[in-house]
């Protein structure tokens, strides 16, 4: 045991001795049972490498005997093999289809049940919280864990816990786990965790750290619990020569790697080069089939989903692991923003290597090469990198990474997922299909106009909706039926009850209004995030306030389709009479009763002024967007000067399901309101 | 869904097909008296005994159409058209009904000159008692379909989140990935890498789980192309583990041959 007032006394036991913390120190190779024995009476399952179907795969082990003693794996592009090594090392081995990610991650969760409460008549939710850890009371060692595959759980850490929001999920399993890493001394085929800078030397994250040799283990602990358990193990310091071992075997390990990945300017040149010809070629191979992305440790991207819930058993909300490379994930009521494969494939690697760095400051690759051997057609991103380098546009600067500061004591996290019950109190038919909701949110709500809100309904699904307005406590939601879920919202009636949590994403720049012009564009249901800007505005006495009426005007130009889509109708009636505002409204197709403008709001846009220095806030469909983007561009307008409000496939509304990713963003947390400058180099191109 | 308090109606018909899919939904067992408590029967000849299911009540409307079977006759393009023309909401399952099925194989003999009078008389002593169309199709080559099940047969966990969701009013939870989503998933180790057996599962819709892997069998492509079915790639890399062209042909030209990209990639093996 060590003695926290002499933690360098010397004990003359070979057990129960205790060294200075972070000592390598030699242990039999027996040692390891014990090792195993000790982890399992202190109530951890354990879980490791064993041999199953050809293949080293991490399952439930309980001796040594269960590790794969002997064998080693030879992997190629699309290939892999298991081989009889010369020795009985039981780390003799790189990297399998199988990461850790699986019991931390697992491929297939329940995020929350909702119940049905009889006398209220309504249902209510469970908080995500409740779900339990699913590692059982004493938590899960893993054993073995290689430098690379602990780098990729540092990465996950920091998309499931490290940011604004926690899953508590995640969060109870990693708490739970015991890390017993391994040095490799022997390289793979396909590994390039050196190019990453992500091994092969164990160096953090650890609890307990072995080398293998011959005869022998190194033994080092990282932790405190690392440490309590090394003082019980049969240990003595390590010799010179097992030292030097150590040393000349990380060397020759480093100089084994079977790939490298050049990595200087990796983001900026791969969204420089987002048009080249390699990608095309890529396409021509790859099956879309999604491997790569399950077998990769970082990976992270799941899809949430409202599941079976005929007669008693409770509604419930899964998560299952998803990728970009199927259809679903960019999903939204009908369009799909990556179509091809070529698309799908872009988009995995420009965020692996690229985007990653700006969301979390780190690579998305640890150079594992676990998406090399379990490609099925043996698609190598390292060739492809190549490939790409080997003719290449100068790299363009990608947005920097924004850490979010840690825990503070005056904000907790917010928990993922924890929804609020909020009753219908007013529902207004706006057009034959679009409502406006008004909820009434508990005390203290705030938002800002252009933030989100993602309603549910149990057993039904969960939307994004942006807030359109608010009085006196009473939040509204203007929702257009193009769904299942937008259907039921829309069917609501007042003292329905809904889930509400949000606000989330980002919001139109109003500090930035006053004394200067303001143009508000909007197309169809896009005025509904922007009636917020235009009721503040509308209300801010600028009459008032010392101001050039020439040079401190406030413009709507909205269009809808045709008259009957117009949206807040008495609204729009109500700014037009109020001297502050300019309000022009125009429809794509008339009606006979309609006097007004006929046309694209571009066309109603062209004909009005559009000073350098004014505000451009505009929300419609992306396509009515990029043309008013366009026809500003062409009028001088400072990308600066315009704002625009993005949509995506948003499930998680917290930047961990990934399926809501716009280059290096998250339409979710960075958005949806973007400053045109920050989107310019992606905004209208297709596949993302 | 229908008003309050009353059942919505449903029809479970058959065309050509082997009521494999159908039966699926008796396989139900502990979901099944749940099921008749949700919704009320009123045409599905498999499941309810025949005075139960007197002509009279095989007319519509009904609120859910289950169509099993490919149209293989003049007289099912008729049923389909009716069927159609009764149900609010319209579902097809199984291979058959959303592909043409392995009776589809009959679509590619006039390839071979030989026209489909001339086939009956080859199958049949009397063809004259035959009254076959030249094609066997999918469903929704003759009618608007509101959702296709896949499968061969069809998978009842999928059958009963279908059925859940249209009572419900929200969108089913049935994914159209490849089969590797769920293989990964259940953490089967890839048969194509460790063990050369050729699969169809990177070009395979999803929704069986998974199961011929997870026994080291490689994907029979049960479920019919996927979205994006890269079939020629995967065609190449059968070829380059050693398979024959006429193996790759047969591999396509199995349950699903009439489902347009299998159908392709077959012939390119012709």
């Amino acid at each position: 045991m060590v003695d926290p007032k002499h933690p360098d006394s010397k004990q003359s036991d070979a057990i129960g001795q205790s060294f200075k913390p972070g000592t390598r120190l030699s242990m039999p190779r027996t040692g390891l049972a014990t090792l195993f024995t000790l982890l399992s009476a202190e109530g951890f399952r354990l879980v490791g490498p064993t041999l199953r179907n050809g293949a080293i795969v991490f399952d439930d082990i309980a001796t040594p005997a269960d590790l794969p003693v002997g064998w080693t794996d030879k992997q190629s592009p699309g290939g892999y093999r298991l081989e009889k090594r010369a020795d009985q090392r039981a780390f003799g081995f790189v990297v399998g289809p199988h990461s850790w990610k699986q019991y931390l991650f697992p491929p297939k969760e329940t995020l929350y049940q909702a119940t049905f409460d009889p006398v209220a008549q309504l249902w209510r939710q469970s908080g995500n919280a409740a779900v339990g850890s699913g590692n059982g009371a004493g938590g899960t060692a893993f054993i073995g864990v290689r430098a690379c595959d602990l780098a990729a759980i540092r990465i996950q850490d920091r998309v499931f816990i490290d940011g604004k929001y926690v899953d508590p999920a995640y969060d109870n399993r990693r708490k739970a786990s015991f890390i017993v890493a391994v040095n490799c001394l022997e390289a793979g085929d396909l590994c390039f965790c050196d190019s990453m800078e992500t091994g092969p030397e164990v160096t953090t994250g650890y609890d307990i750290c072995l080398t293998e040799f011959d005869d022998t283990f190194l033994v080092q602990a990282g932790s405190g619990r690392g440490e309590a358990m090394v003082a019980q193990l049969p240990v003595q310091p390590a010799s010179q020569a097992e030292q030097k071992d150590l040393a000349s075997g990380l060397a020759r390990c480093r100089r084994q790697m079977g790939r490298q990945l050049d990595t200087e300017d990796l983001p900026g040149l791969l969204f420089a080069n987002l048009d080249h010809a390699q990608w095309d070629r890529v396409a021509q191979r790859c099956l879309a089939c999604g491997n790569c992305t399950m077998v990769c440790p970082t990976c992270f991207c799941y899809s949430a989903d409202e599941v079976a819930d005929l007669g008693e058993d409770p509604a419930q909300r899964e998560r299952r692991w998803d990728s970009c490379f199927s259809q679903q994930h960019s999903q939204i009521h009908g369009a799909t923003f990556q179509p091809t494969i070529k698309d799908r494939y872009r988009q995995w690697l420009t965020h692996k290597l690229a985007s990653w760095t700006s969301q979390f400051g780190t690579s998305g690759c640890v150079g594992c090469g676990r998406c090399i051997a379990w490609c099925p057609v043996g698609i190598d991103l390292t060739e492809e990198v190549a490939a790409i380098k080997a003719d290449a546009e100068t790299p363009v600067p990608l947005p920097a990474y924004q850490p979010v500061p840690t825990a503070q004591a005056a904000e907790p996290f917010a928990t993922l997922f924890a929804t609020i019950e909020a009753t219908v109190t007013e529902v207004v038919a706006e057009t034959p299909d679009v409502v406006t909701l008004s909820l009434v949110m508990p005390r203290g709500y705030q938002y800002r106009p252009g933030q989100f809100n993602m309603l549910s309904l149990p057993g039904i699904g969960e939307v994004p909706i942006s807030v359109s307005g608010d009085r006196n406590g009473i939040v509204e939601h203007t929702v257009h039926r193009v769904g299942n879920v937008s259907a039921a919202l829309s069917a609501l009636r007042p003292g329905a009850t809904l889930g509400v949590r949000g606000p989330y994403g980002s919001a139109w720049p109003l500090a930035q209004t006053p004394g200067r012009p303001v143009t508000i564009v909007a197309g169809g249901i896009g005025l509904a995030p922007l009636r917020s800007v235009m009721r503040s505005l509308a209300e801010q006495d600028r009459t008032t306030v010392a101001r050039n009426i020439d040079s401190q005007w406030v413009r709507l130009v909205y269009g809808a389709r045709e008259p009957e889509a117009l949206l807040f109708n008495r609204e729009l009636a109500l700014w037009r009479q109020n001297a502050a505002l300019r309000v022009a409204v125009t429809v794509d197709h008339s009606t006979a009763d309609w006097t007004g403008n006929v046309g694209t709001v571009t066309t109603l846009l062209r004909r009005k002024e559009m000073p350098v220095d004014g505000l451009y806030l505009v929300c419609g469909p992306e396509v009515m967007m990029l043309a008013v983007v366009r026809l500003l561009q062409t009028a001088q307008i400072p990308p600066e000067n315009i704002y625009l409000s993005m949509e995506r496939n948003m499930k998680c509304a917290a930047g961990h399901c990934g399926r809501c990713q716009y280059g290096p963003y998250f339409i979710c947390k960075d958005g949806p309101v973007f400053r045109y400058d920050q989107v310019a180099f992606l905004f209208g191109r297709r596949g993302f | 869904m229908a008003a309050k308090g009353v059942l919505p109606r449903v029809g479970v018909f058959k065309l050509a097909s082997c009521d494999g899919c159908q039966l699926t939904l008796l396989d139900c067992e502990d979901e099944l008296l749940l099921l008749a408590e949700k919704i009320e029967f009123v045409h599905f000849p498999e499941g309810v005994s025949f005075k139960a299911s007197g002509a009279a009540e095989r007319e519509g409307p009904f609120d859910l159409a289950i169509i099993e079977g490919s149209v293989s006759t003049p007289e099912q393009l008729q049923t389909v058209r009716e069927i159609r023309r009764q149900s609010r909401a319209l579902i097809t399952i199984g291979a058959c009904a959303t592909s043409g099925g392995i009776q589809a194989l009959r679509n590619f003999v006039d390839d071979d000159g030989v026209n489909h009078e001339a086939l009956q008389k080859l199958v049949y002593a009397q063809p004259e008692y035959i009254d076959t169309l030249a094609t066997s199709t999918p469903v929704s080559e003759h009618v608007a379909v509101d959702f296709e099940l896949r499968g061969c047969p069809i998978d009842k966990g999928q059958l009963l989140e279908l059925i859940s969701a249209f009572i419900r009013g929200r969108s089913p939870a049935i994914k159209n990935e490849s089969v590797c989503f769920e293989c990964k998933r259940r953490g089967t180790v890839c048969v194509v890498v460790a063990d050369n057996t050729p699969c169809l599962g990177p070009v395979t819709h999803a929704g069986c789980g998974a199961i011929c892997p997870a026994y080291r069998r490689g994907c029979y492509g049960c479920f019919g192309p996927r979205e994006s079915a890269a079939t020629e790639s995967l065609a190449a890399q059968m070829k380059n583990i050693g398979q024959s062209e006429p193996e790759i042909l047969r591999a396509f030209r199995l349950f699903t041959a009439g489902a347009p990209a299998f159908e392709e990639e077959s012939r390119r093996h012709e």
